[in-house]
């Protein structure tokens, strides 16, 4: 089991050191159990750094943002930042790394092992404790242990753990520069891809039943975009302004933009929407199950990405994440993909 | 005078019945559906022990995508334009919890009181808000105390039910609400002594229940003008990642965006369509030139909390902010309104 | 009996330049007889369809659509082919998935001499789309 102290000690070793510039990791939240994304600038801001099992934040989003906020700011970087990244976290960072986002050297990988368990789901745990608000949550081996106002309930992980974690295979970050806690790569407390197997034995009918049923209810808040670490375009097909402006732009040019999907959060929009987001996670998505887990209305969103992602494992032998060299999967092709359905 | 009546809880349906066929009213409620609770038209059975609907009642009177108006140009000839006015339904929403009467009340300031948005009056006219007091311990996330509202507030409703056990105290708020309470084939029961000493005491017990709170809310709208360049703002939005769940979920926000959307080309034919906007999208206030006036997400941040807690007040002389908590509870990074107005005001002295 | 028309699907036919487009045209100056339901439009290749095209049609109405390319390995840009063969193959996987008829989407490889081939793969896309009706769930909501 990590230590927490140790996290703590390697960043503040790396800021004093002036290694890093700052250090991306999680620290307790405000307004309860769950922790909350931090951006930490200085060695005695390290003793902020928390790791429980509500550090689900997949941080490779915040090295986007830094890269971007550089780009606008037209600054270059100097030292590296710091990360802390859990498996899915530094599959992430791989898959930016492999799309020339930044390069190995502007990153430093705190790696951290979920170990033999991950994250937890908030509903499930909801679901256990039958009313008692848990304030805190802690790794205790096989179980959590949540504080509460009526003392410390234990729970087994496998109870409340969430669906993205019971599936993954990869608890441990493979890439990174310094790594704590144990190598338990090949573990899967579930099958993978357990959920979308279940789905697929619906019909057609059942399965349109269904997403048309999940598409009509999302709001469009795009949460799922936002806190994508993958979904860094600077323009984004459903917005509003979905054209690069610059000073020669004419008004003819943004009037006349192509309105691929319009605003209106009508299910016809809202399917083009989630579609063409899953198409363009192909072979990107690692499976961090963020989207899902932000997702205000409880759209299943896990099981477009994953039916994308087994699609490019069985059928490509693409695995995302897998390595910082090599082609993407859309950018490549092997002589004998399938053909079949073509006519 | 105010009318009180006692509900028998196996009652309710009945209740809801007489409204349908009595007084031509089409009655919504809270429903658990995909563990999303979401205002849905009642079918056989209501269920009244909902926490807090995911989405506020907000779009009974502001729908997220409603038509203004369809156009159609032949070539040679006038355009032609129909305008498309709201269907005129009565609606009754049963279960809304008091901070959301009280976004009830906020919207009307905005779309009914300084300008007469006739889209949003025609729905606001038609729809009946029946309260439900907050008599179980508040969410981890709630907050309406502090921000001048309280579990058993009936501001903005029409009716107040207060769960009593093994049936309902009614107390009517509005003409519209004793009207419904009055319609016929209504199995409402004069209330006695007993259950008015009851619900006192309920009520009693409702408010003194221990809230999370915005330290000196008076002082708030002052504080936040003097934050206005602080640096305060890009540490508290480090987190942000952009995304709209704050205030598409937020009971008072009401920024929208207008559209063509086109039905046709041969002859040109569309409608222009209403839907909601949000502030923290990045092309909220994108202009024509590229410029962006709140190009980061610290100014965005800055933009929603000081409308609530700021611009808010200066225009109406209230806060905007109700307390409900979807904001913090339903943040993906857990950014909370409560500690930014607290740790702002602190900041500035 | 009133003059009610029978139903006629509604293609959007994505067509290389390099060859199935041209194919297209060899089916007309051939005087082939095949349905006219199809329209089509150049695209540079097979691989430079976007997913985003074929979104937009079924939005904007098709009850199918088609993606017609050059045969594996005579691309003009020697490779495109295999990439939309890989890219389509996902789109097609995912409209399934979410339950939309098999038969709205379909793929052919259709040469410039090969006008016969592009007039069959037509003729037997509207047979198969016939029985499925106009295609509603993905059609843009306007009311």
């Amino acid at each position: 089991m990590i230590n927490i102290q140790d996290i703590r000690d390697t960043a503040r070793d790396l800021l004093a050191k002036g290694e890093v510039r700052a250090v991306i990791g999680w620290r307790a939240g405000s307004r309860g159990m769950p922790a909350e994304p931090v951006v930490i600038t200085a060695p005695e801001q390290a003793d902020e750094l928390v790791w429980d099992p509500t550090c689900y934040h997949n941080l490779a989003l915040h090295l986007v943002e830094d890269r971007k906020f550089l780009a606008h700011a037209r600054k270059t970087a100097g030292a590296p930042i710091g990360i802390i990244a859990k498996g899915c976290d530094a599959r992430a960072i791989v898959v930016l790394m492999q799309e020339n986002y930044f390069k190995r050297e502007d990153v430093y990988i705190i790696g951290v092992s979920c170990e033999g368990s991950g994250m937890i789901a908030e509903w499930k745990v909801a679901r256990q404790l039958d009313g008692a608000v848990p304030t805190a949550a802690a790794f205790a081996g096989d179980e959590f242990a949540f504080a509460t106002a009526a003392g410390e309930k234990r729970l087994p992980a496998r109870e409340v753990m969430a669906d993205r974690c019971l599936e993954c295979r990869n608890p441990f970050p493979k890439e990174h520069n310094v790594a704590l806690g144990e190598d338990k790569t090949g573990r899967a407390l579930e099958a993978p891809f357990a959920a979308l197997a279940r789905f697929e034995t619906r019909s057609e009918g059942e399965r349109w039943e269904f997403w048309q049923r999940q598409f009509d209810r999302c709001i469009r808040c795009f949460a799922c975009r936002s806190v994508c670490p993958m979904c860094y375009c600077e323009e984004c097909v459903v917005d509003s302004i979905n054209i690069a402006v610059a000073p020669e732009t004419t008004a003819e040019e943004k009037a006349n933009r192509i309105r691929w999907i319009e605003r209106s959060a009508v299910k016809s929009e809202n399917i083009t929407y989630h579609m063409t987001r899953a198409i363009h996670l192909a072979g990107r998505c690692v499976d961090c199950g963020e989207c899902e887990r932000v997702c205000p209305v409880n759209i299943p969103l896990r099981l477009l990405n994953n039916k994308m992602e087994r699609e490019a494992r069985e059928r490509f032998g693409y695995e995302p994440g897998a390595s910082i060299g090599g082609p993407s999967l859309v950018a490549s092709f092997r002589d004998d993909d399938p053909g079949a359905f073509i006519r | 005078m105010s009318m009180e009546k006692i509900l028998d809880k196996a009652r309710l349906n009945d209740w809801i019945a007489a409204l349908a066929k009595g007084g031509d009213w089409e009655v919504h409620a809270p429903a658990l559906e995909d563990g999303v609770w979401t205002y849905k038209p009642v079918g056989d059975a209501v269920r009244m022990d909902h926490p807090n609907t995911k989405q506020p009642p907000k779009g009974f009177s502001f729908p997220q995508r409603e038509v203004f108006f369809s156009f159609e140009q032949i070539k040679g000839e006038a355009p032609r334009l129909t305008q498309v006015m709201p269907d005129p339904k009565r609606r009754a929403v049963f279960g809304v919890r008091p901070c959301d009467g009280r976004g009830a009340v906020r919207m009307d300031r905005v779309f009914a009181d300084n300008v007469n948005d006739p889209y949003y009056q025609a729905r606001r006219k038609n729809v009946a808000y029946v309260g439900l007091a907050c008599n179980t311990p508040p969410a981890a996330t709630c907050f309406c105390k502090s921000v001048g509202g309280s579990p058993v507030s009936t501001d903005g409703l029409d009716i107040l039910l207060t769960d009593l056990g093994d049936r309902y105290h009614v107390a009517a708020v509005t003409e519209t609400g004793k009207a419904m309470m009055a319609v016929a084939g209504s199995p409402l029961a004069d209330a006695a002594a007993a259950d008015r000493k009851q619900v006192k005491q309920v009520h009693g017990e409702a408010v003194a229940q221990p809230q999370r709170a915005v330290n000196n809310p008076e002082a708030a709208p002052a504080k936040l003008k003097a934050s206005f360049n602080s640096p305060l703002w890009e540490e508290l939005a480090r987190a942000c990642i952009g995304c709209g769940i704050c205030t598409f979920l937020c009971p008072t926000c009401h920024c929208f965006d207008l559209n063509d959307e086109m039905t046709g080309t041969v002859p040109i034919k569309g409608n222009r369509v209403r839907t909601w906007d949000n502030c923290q999208f990045p092309d909220f206030t994108m202009h024509s030139s590229g410029h962006n006036p709140r190009e980061n997400t610290a100014a965005r941040l800055r933009q929603r909390v000081c409308h609530k807690f700021q611009y808010f007040h200066e225009n109406f002389g209230m806060l905007q902010c109700t307390g409900c908590g979807r904001c913090v509870s339903e943040c993906p990074v857990g950014i909370d309104i409560v500690a930014v107005v607290n740790k702002v005001a602190e900041h500035v002295a | 009996m009133s003059e009610q028309q029978p139903y006629e699907p509604k293609i959007v036919a994505f067509l290389c330049k390099w060859c199935s487009s041209a194919g297209s045209d060899l089916a007309g100056v051939s005087r082939i007889q095949y349905p006219a339901n199809a329209t089509p439009i150049t695209v540079p290749c097979s691989g430079s369809m976007s997913p985003m095209y074929i979104l937009s049609a079924f939005n904007k109405g098709a009850d199918g659509v088609l993606v017609s390319g050059c045969h594996i390995g005579d691309c003009h840009y020697m490779e495109g082919n295999f990439l939309a063969r890989r890219k389509l193959h996902l789109v097609k996987e995912l409209l399934q998935f979410i339950g939309v008829e098999e038969n709205r989407f379909r793929m052919s490889w259709v040469s410039a001499a090969e006008g016969a081939k592009y007039a069959q793969v037509v003729k037997d896309f509207v047979e198969d789309l016939r029985p499925l009706g106009s295609q509603e769930k993905l059609k843009a909501q306007r009311t």
